[in-house]
């Protein structure tokens, strides 16, 4: 039955699979398929506020959080690439004639989900209930529950929203993911830490001197950065708990662009040790493993495909930067980009398939633009603004980056698909996002 | 104090004249102040006048070069700059320095870096080739992260695409 309404989120027209392996993978192609044809169709879900369960009387704290959790829980489902919230303003609910919103009028809200949430709280913690209703079958075919101190209300409403996402798609929910970026204090450039949706944020370094490319380690506490903090551009890493700086990589010339392969185990960057800018690949200390580029031209921007067997890269071989992929051992390159003057910035999606990098558009913006690995298949995503810094979430269905569109330099994220594009830092000169690992 | 070392120069001409005029043993016992007065004299001679220090090369001398949108090859403009750069890198042979490239804020973060070190690549490759040691002049980028001006228009960013001098040491 749940899968059944798996793929009914999807809007699946196929005939469902019943082998689940075969199921999640009809889900992956359908959102790459949904992608292709321009046709994005994303199920409303709605979100009704927590309730409360128990006998006991409770503080007005206690309801405040419950208030909380529902806003993390719909914020969540809010961002989701594949939910669309389902809205509850008074203006919608005169506009259908909905006087009480139970499940018939959900279902004339437009959901096709429904999330029912209910709270205890039993000594220090908070026990909190989620139900899963489809509204058109009157029925509720999933319910999880999550207990936690109530100091950890933040956590405990991305876990539901997590669990939720991990029942309606089969996938892992990125809520509980962490972000890290630089923002300009001074004259420097310091590293941040935050939350996916920017809630408590912290500063990773607070040495006064040009902190960039932040890359989080999917299999360790460790954020591999490039810093001027001696003078010249070295490897750096900080761990993310004790804030513990230590050099990585020092060679002649700069060092750039770092990217951890998928497994966690090697960096590919950028160094210009023997007079131009090349691609290597280093292990986790800095030591050189391999030379993967050996071009009079620049080559950049190196980034992994999900299994790690190859990369593609910018360089400016033709004339103009544009985005090229080779194996993982440096052959059989190739070039994927000729729309435009300028691409560069590739960021392959760790759901493979797809490329996002940032394009030089004929009204001479920086924009994103997304690409299949095939090279077909080109679309602009942005259209205000300079736009740079694309990096995935682990899922692959979201995108973070970097706009001047409102001003001074943000970060924002959209779906992969360019929608929902939203402004995540709200103070400060923001830039050189990157977003870490599944939990 | 000069006419004092006068009166005492001609002082000990007298004496030594008078000396040279008398004869006998009695001379040698009387030659001992005559010989320390000179040392005195020595002393008390004016120091000739501090030379002049040897001016220095000051960074506000040295000329900024500057590039077009993604170019690093050096423009009419940009290699007179360096030719003066050049004249006061023969004139101060002392002098060591470090050229920084830099970019405009548009591109990304990652190839500006690149482009940034080609263009101080460039500016190094010129004065080595006219005959300044490579050992004098290292390079560094700093791509986009060093903007001159905060505008953003062509203005702004002719001025921010550019290699800046710096003197190490000299």
């Amino acid at each position: 039955m749940r899968r059944l309404f798996q793929v009914l989120v999807f809007t699946l027209l196929a005939v469902a699979a019943t082998d689940a392996t075969a199921q999640e993978r009809n889900v992956r192609n359908i959102f790459f398929d949904t992608l292709r044809s321009g046709d994005i169709r994303s199920t409303p879900v709605g979100v009704e506020e927590m309730t409360y369960v128990g006998t006991d009387y409770i503080s007005g704290y206690d309801s405040t959080l419950m208030r909380y959790i529902t806003a993390v829980v719909q914020f969540d489902v809010d961002f989701y690439a594949d939910f669309d919230l389902v809205l509850t303003d008074s203006f919608f609910l005169k506009l259908y004639e909905i006087d009480e919103l139970d499940l018939l009028g959900w279902k004339r809200l437009g959901a096709t989900y429904l999330v029912r949430l209910e709270a205890e709280f039993p000594g220090s913690m908070i026990r909190a209930r989620w139900r899963l209703w489809d509204t058109s079958r009157k029925q509720q075919f999933a319910k999880g529950r999550i207990e936690r101190p109530r100091d950890e209300w933040r956590d405990m409403g991305h876990e539901i929203a997590d669990q939720i996402v991990h029942t309606l798609t089969g996938e892992p929910g990125i809520f509980r993911t962490r972000i890290v970026y630089a923002r300009e204090v001074g004259q420097a450039k310091e590293l941040f830490l935050a939350d996916f949706d920017g809630a408590n944020e912290r500063q990773l370094t607070s040495n006064g001197s040009i902190n960039l490319s932040p890359v989080m380690s999917p299999i360790s506490n460790d954020v591999y950065f490039i810093s001027y903090l001696d003078g010249d551009p070295h490897l750096y890493r900080v761990d993310i708990n004790t804030l513990k700086v230590s050099k990585v990589a020092e060679y002649p010339g700069i060092i750039a662009a770092p990217a951890i392969s998928p497994d966690g185990r090697k960096i590919a960057c950028v160094l210009s040790r023997d007079g131009n800018s090349e691609i290597y690949v280093l292990d986790t200390d800095g030591n050189i493993i391999k030379r993967l580029t050996n071009h009079w031209a620049i080559d950049t921007s190196p980034t992994w495909s999900p299994d790690g067997s190859m990369l593609a890269f910018a360089s400016d071989r033709s004339g103009a930067p544009q985005v090229y992929t080779m194996d993982s051992d440096g052959l059989g390159v190739r070039r994927l980009t000729y729309q435009s003057s300028y691409s560069d910035s590739p960021i392959w999606s760790a759901r493979g398939g797809r490329i996002t990098f940032v394009s030089r558009t004929p009204s001479r913006r920086f924009d994103l633009a997304s690409i299949d690995t095939s090279g077909g298949d080109y679309r602009v995503l942005t259209e205000v603004g300079m736009n740079e810094n694309p990096h995935f979430s682990p899922d692959g269905k979201h995108v973070i980056f970097s706009s001047t569109r409102l001003g001074s330099r943000s970060i924002f994220t959209m779906d992969l698909t360019g929608r929902n594009q939203r402004r995540l830092t709200r103070e400060g000169v923001c830039s050189n996002p990157n977003w870490g690992p599944l939990p | 104090m000069k006419r004092l070392g006068l009166l005492v120069v001609i002082g000990l001409l007298t004496v030594s004249v008078i000396g040279m005029s008398c004869g006998g043993p009695k001379e040698v016992v009387e030659e001992v102040p005559v010989d320390t007065t000179p040392v005195v004299v020595e002393d008390t001679t004016p120091p000739p006048p501090p030379p002049p220090p040897p001016p220095k090369l000051k960074e506000s001398q040295l000329q900024t070069v500057y590039f077009d949108f993604d170019k690093f090859n050096l423009r009419g403009d940009a290699k007179a700059s360096l030719d003066e750069n050049y004249g006061l890198l023969i004139e101060f042979e002392n002098a060591i320095i470090k050229i920084e490239g830099h970019c405009d804020e548009r591109g990304t973060v990652e190839y500006n870096m690149s482009l940034g070190e080609r263009r101080a690549r460039s500016s190094q490759d010129y004065l080595v080739n006219r005959g300044i040691a490579p050992e004098r002049i290292s390079i560094i980028s700093y791509g986009k992260e060093r903007p001159l001006e905060a505008g953003h228009n062509e203005a702004a960013w002719g001025k921010n695409r550019r290699c800046e001098f710096r003197i190490i040491s000299q």
